[in-house]
């Protein structure tokens, strides 16, 4: 009897979690359909007595496509440089042999446990000087290889033998080609995990595009979210839940896609 | 001084200012700021040229390129960047750039903030040709620094008590407080005769407490710093006994000592809690929930007085930073920012209250009677103390203020130990 019980205990653990995950999820949703009004009612109401679309006619107002292209191109590029490079210096690290290595790779380690604030000031400095505040590369530079990316690569390539390596060398396939032909199609569940990681990390970013974006045009969507619905002395909560849900949604999309490929990676590279 | 491409000292003075972002927590002091600063060089004649970059926060950033298409009209060869920053942040934004050296030439800058800024040399003194003997004093007090005027003041508000005209009525009184013992009355009289369930909305500590508890403290003749701004002076009597009548609210259980959050409006049109002390954005607020006719439904009255009435005087500045390339026009600007004929324009703009006394003579800004109570309030309004560490002083204040209302803690203990950490602190002079 016991191997009947166990799948309904399950089910109702796993709801009852499901549901504490999704309910703010749900009130964001419902809440951006919401009048101010509605919003800060108590008791509150759970679905909207008067659904309205205003907030988001008030949000396509202003040139909510500038920030949204901004946000895309940064962390595309945060991602795909991310994915390539952060892999080349991982894979580098696991499986080749060159002076200096075990140096290189405590620096890697170093970097990981430094907090990004510590840096932030001078990093700012540097971008400053180099005469890229306020641009988008600015935004995209400083994070296109993460030691996290770079580590996380390391310890997925450490789990593939090094045979292939060799047994690639002496078939006589060239260094380069080892690394794209044989172990990065083998990585794919590592990327999809590095993938989505790196993409939130940057699409949610907040401070940094912040103090480094001086005009409109290269405000990123959660600096612009910030500004348009925080003032001095109260907060439009309508428009600020209508924007958190269209920031949420392409971050769905992205997982909705890679799915798959997430929880495998997220299990093979957990093990190690 | 110039802008140097390297860090400089002040970029290095700057990354200590930064310790709200958790970079380092360094105290922001500045040798040279101790003596008087020098006097600021004249603005050169004719209309402004070149170009000039703005920081401005919210909804201010956004409508402020509306107000400046005058300005560029009479100075046809200058141009403008406006850039919004969101309010929450800015202080963070703002500490970067003075580290980096990458302040615009004209900001808006918080009323908190202007000790701070000066203490990083990060702001220009005013120079002479712009008049400050039209402004409101609290608010003139506020850009001054160690005696000398730095920017000047934009905007105001002030906060006054707002009541329920039509439920006071029910509980037989017709006329507004004027001292202590009268708010108490009234809401008592809320509570006994119209059914409140607390007679009056008030912060039982926690953040920005203060700003209700210190003008309290000024009303009953008390003060937090000296006249210098060298040091800190919460424990007197006067003090004490502010905080006790503030902490009496919540022990004779006249004021909720746990209310939620953002139910103030709420509460205010069904009459749960007929009254509440805020700022001139509440009208809008409580008239948006409280739906057509409410406005005639409530009014709003001074501060009550002990010694004085005095209030909490907020809003923002103006303010010309260090190391700009564009000194004359930025000063310029300025100027015709502080006319009374565009702070009504901007008024009309931004409904944001002119810091001008002559710019409330305009009826679009006077027809309105209850601005009039504002404005009233507006000539006894006293800015924050201007202290570069203030806002860590507010802090523990805050911390200790939600003691005495939710602990009982003796206010006079409550003072001792702001007192201390004040001290701690320092006041970064």
């Amino acid at each position: 009897m016991i191997e009947k019980r166990r799948p309904v205990l399950t089910y109702v653990v796993l709801s009852i979690f499901l549901l504490l995950v999704i309910t703010p999820f749900l009130w964001m949703i419902l809440g951006s359909i919401k009048t101010q009004g509605e919003l800060l009612r108590v008791p509150p109401t759970w679905w909207p007595e008067e659904p309205t679309l205003d907030n988001f006619r008030r949000l396509f107002e202003r040139p909510f496509a500038r920030y949204f292209t901004n946000s895309t191109v940064v962390a595309v590029v945060v991602t795909a440089g991310n994915l390539l490079m952060s892999s080349m210096f991982g894979y580098a690290l696991a499986h080749l042999r060159f002076p200096g290595k075990r140096i290189l790779f405590a620096t890697v380690l170093a970097c990981l446990m430094i907090p990004g604030l510590v840096t932030f000031i001078p990093q700012y400095v540097l971008v400053v000087n180099m005469g890229l505040a306020n641009t988008i590369p600015a935004l995209i530079l400083p994070f296109l290889v993460q030691p996290f990316s770079v580590f996380l690569m390391r310890q997925f390539f450490l789990g593939i033998p090094r045979e292939l390596q060799e047994a690639g060398r002496l078939d006589g396939v060239g260094e380069i080609a080892i690394f794209f032909r044989i172990y990065m199609p083998l990585a794919v569940p590592a990327f999809a995990t590095l993938g989505i990681l790196t993409f939130l990390g940057s699409w949610n970013n907040f401070l940094w595009p912040l103090v480094v974006s001086s005009s409109e045009s290269t405000y990123t969507l959660p600096v612009a979210l910030a500004l348009i619905s925080t003032g001095q002395n109260e907060t439009d909560y309508g428009l600020l839940l209508a924007g958190a849900t269209l920031i949420v949604a392409p971050i769905l999309v992205v997982f909705l896609f890679f799915q798959r490929h997430f929880i495998q990676g997220i299990a093979a590279t957990g093990i190690k | 001084m110039t802008r140097s491409p390297h860090i400089t000292r002040r970029a290095l003075v700057g990354l200590g200012a930064a310790g709200t972002l958790g970079v380092l927590t360094a105290c922001g002091r500045d040798e040279s700021g101790g003596g008087p600063a020098e006097p600021a060089e004249p603005i050169a004649e004719g209309p402004a040229t070149g170009s000039l970059t703005v920081w401005a926060m919210g909804a201010e950033g956004e409508k402020l390129p509306e107000l400046l298409a005058s300005f560029e009209e009479a100075n046809p060869d200058v141009s403008i960047e406006v850039t919004p920053v969101p309010w929450d942040s800015a202080h963070d934004k703002f500490t970067s750039a003075i580290a980096a050296g990458t302040a615009p030439d004209v900001a808006q800058v918080g009323s908190t903030w202007m000790a701070e800024f000066v203490s990083l040399d990060a702001l220009e003194p005013t120079p002479e040709s712009i008049a400050t003997d039209d402004y409101f004093a609290g608010a003139l007090e506020g850009v001054t620094v160690e005696d000398t005027v730095y920017g000047v003041p934009w905007y105001v508000e002030t906060r006054v008590v707002y009541y329920r005209t039509d439920l006071a009525e029910q509980a037989g009184i017709t006329e507004p407080p004027t001292d202590w013992d009268g708010l108490v009355a009234l809401a008592q009289a809320y509570q006994e005769q119209a059914g409140a369930t607390w007679g009056i909305s008030l912060q039982p500590g926690g953040q920005g407490s203060w700003q209700t508890v210190l003008p309290l403290m000024w009303s009953n003749g008390g003060q937090v710093v000296d006249e210098a701004g060298a040091q800190f002076t919460f424990e007197s009597a006067q003090n004490e006994e502010a905080l006790a009548y503030y902490q009496s609210y919540f022990t004779d259980g006249i004021a909720n000592p746990a209310p939620a959050e953002g139910v103030t409006e709420q509460d205010f049109v069904s009459g749960d809690v007929p009254m509440f002390i805020s700022g001139p954005w509440m009208m809008s607020a409580v008239e948006a929930v409280g739906g057509e006719g409410f406005a005639d439904k409530y009014g709003v009255f001074v501060m009550p007085a002990a010694e004085t009435s005095s209030s909490f005087l907020g809003g923002a500045n103006l303010g010309v930073f260090q190391g700009t390339q564009n000194r004359d026009a930025a000063w310029k600007l300025v100027q015709h920012l502080s006319m009374p004929e565009v702070q009504v324009e901007w008024f009309g703009l931004s409904t944001d209250l002119p810091s001008l006394q002559q710019a409330w003579e305009d009826e679009s800004v006077s027809s309105n009677e209850k601005f009039e109570v504002f404005r009233t309030q507006l000539d006894t309004a006293l800015a924050p103390p201007v202290v570069a560490t203030w806002e860590q002083v507010a802090s523990k204040f805050d911390a200790q203020i939600e003691e005495v209302c939710k602990n009982d803690l003796a206010p006079a203990e409550a003072l001792a130990t702001t007192q201390s950490e004040a001290q701690g602190i320092g006041t970064g002079v």
